[in-house]
């Protein structure tokens, strides 16, 4: 499980996640709700040892992110799908997502390979296979993205923002991926703005506000007019996201 | 001898000294690219002291013409260390190092070139710092790099034609024989220059060809 005690982190002056606590157990999908600022992809890098911690601390199946020699392992088990794709445009589809079989895991080119193919088959992208990032759509490239951290057969995915950056076609199409790997069972921690789909697929939902996790409760309870809408933030948040 | 015209020994003459020129071109070259890009890798590493030290080296030799510094290698160090150094010996030390300086600056900024969200993917992933940078950082930084080092080669291969000042036998001072004979400057320095240019086009040539194979993935980009 992932657990995060007391997490502390700030920019400079300004204080960007300020005593965090959560614990996310193996199978569950959380949804990270909270307005821009809130902290929320901040959190997510510092799951993934992006970030240094000032204080707090976070584990991963009980190994330290903060701990060099730890956050080795720690990354083993965690998959981060980013909001920019950030895809390595000088390798193909396929290459993208076996580097790190290939490299980290030390797996066979070749069975990496196979692999892979049949990854990205199951996203739809079986034919462009061998297509460089530049020429995929955006969706597209999400979707390699989303392979690329799934090659890593990870424990616990963590998907930042990863359909910020898609007009709204593409959206879907990449929804519907993450849709079908929550059947799968694969823990997935969300931080999203797509309130309507995190209800339709989260276990529970974390509302971050100001650096601060303001409410952490199971999905239908946090959407309830006695749960989670009866905090003010959480109501004027959810409201704004109807009208957009 | 008497003052004559030309004869056909003078194409042999002026192949040698154009053999002499590209060699020194070819291996300082060689020397310079490995040693610049070792000194980048250095900085990417993050060695304190070394990066301090890499730094001020190479802001000497970019800021200081590099006939100086061939007087400095040729007359100024054998002076001070009481040693022997041949004119091909210290004409290979100057430029090999001055190309090294220039190359450093190429690939540090090629390097500094790629995006960090490309380099934090190859960290969550696991790959480690010297993973990254072979399989992410240097291919795209050699592509990047490419257009900017054959510039510099081209330019440094012009560069060459200053060691003739310390007596090196190259195409310059073959010509500057040819010229003292015949006392037919405008034939002789046009015949230098086209062959300078010949090669220099040549080095063009290649380095385009190399950087449009190592663009290729990018070549789509309208789509």
């Amino acid at each position: 499980m992932i657990r995060i005690e007391n997490l502390k982190k700030a920019f400079g002056k300004v204080t960007v996640l300020d005593g965090i606590d959560l614990s996310i157990e193996p199978g569950e999908v959380v949804s990270i709700l909270g307005s821009s600022g809130s902290g929320k992809s901040t959190l997510i890098r510092c799951i993934n040892g992006l970030e240094r911690i000032d204080a707090g601390r976070i584990t991963v199946d009980d190994f330290d992110v903060s701990n060099p020699k730890e956050l080795a392992e720690a990354r083993k088990r965690s998959g981060t799908v980013f909001q920019l794709f950030n895809l390595y445009p000088h390798l193909s589809a396929l290459r993208n997502v076996t580097l790190a079989p290939v490299e980290v895991l030390k797996r066979n080119a070749a069975e990496a390979e196979k692999e892979g193919r049949a990854l990205l088959e199951s996203v739809g992208l079986g034919d462009r296979a061998d297509a460089y990032p530049a020429q995929l759509s955006g969706g597209q490239r999400q979707r390699v993205g989303i392979c690329r951290a799934l090659a890593m057969k990870p424990r616990y995915l963590l998907l930042d923002e990863v359909t910020s950056a898609l007009d709204p076609e593409m959206t879907a199409e990449v929804l519907e991926i993450l849709a079908d790997l929550t059947g799968r069972g694969t823990t997935m921690i969300f931080v999203t703005h797509e309130v309507a789909f995190a209800r339709s697929i989260s276990d529970r939902i974390v509302f971050l506000d100001q650096g601060r996790l303001l409410v952490d409760l199971p999905c239908e309870t946090f959407f309830a007019e006695d749960g989670g809408m009866a905090n003010a933030r959480v109501a004027q948040f959810l409201s704004k996201m109807r009208k957009d | 001898m008497r003052y004559a015209d030309f004869g056909p020994h003078d194409i042999v003459l002026l192949l040698n000294g154009l053999g002499v020129s590209l060699t020194l071109f070819l291996t300082t070259s060689l020397v310079g690219v490995v040693l610049g890009a070792l000194l980048a890798v250095v900085r990417y590493y993050r060695v304190l002291v070394a990066r301090e030290l890499v730094t001020f080296v190479t802001e000497m030799l970019k800021n200081s013409p590099v006939l100086v510094q061939l007087f400095l290698v040729f007359f100024g160090i054998p002076a001070l260390f009481k040693i022997d150094v041949t004119p091909f010996e210290a004409a290979f030390f100057t430029l090999a190092l001055n190309t090294a300086a220039f190359v450093y600056v190429i690939v540090v900024s090629a390097v500094e070139s790629i995006d960090r969200e490309q380099i934090e993917a190859g960290r969550v992933f696991g790959l480690t710092r010297w993973q990254v940078l072979r399989h992410v950082i240097a291919p795209q930084a050699v592509a990047f790099a490419t257009g900017p080092l054959t510039a510099l080669l081209v330019n440094q291969l012009q560069v060459t034609s200053l060691i003739s000042v310390i007596g090196v036998v190259d195409l310059t001072k073959v010509g500057d024989i040819l010229n003292m004979r015949t006392l037919k400057p405008f034939i002789v320095w046009t015949v230098v220059g086209v062959l300078y240019y010949l090669a220099a086009k040549i080095i063009a040539l290649a380095g385009g060809f190399v950087e449009r194979r190592l663009t290729a993935h990018s070549a789509w980009k309208g789509l």
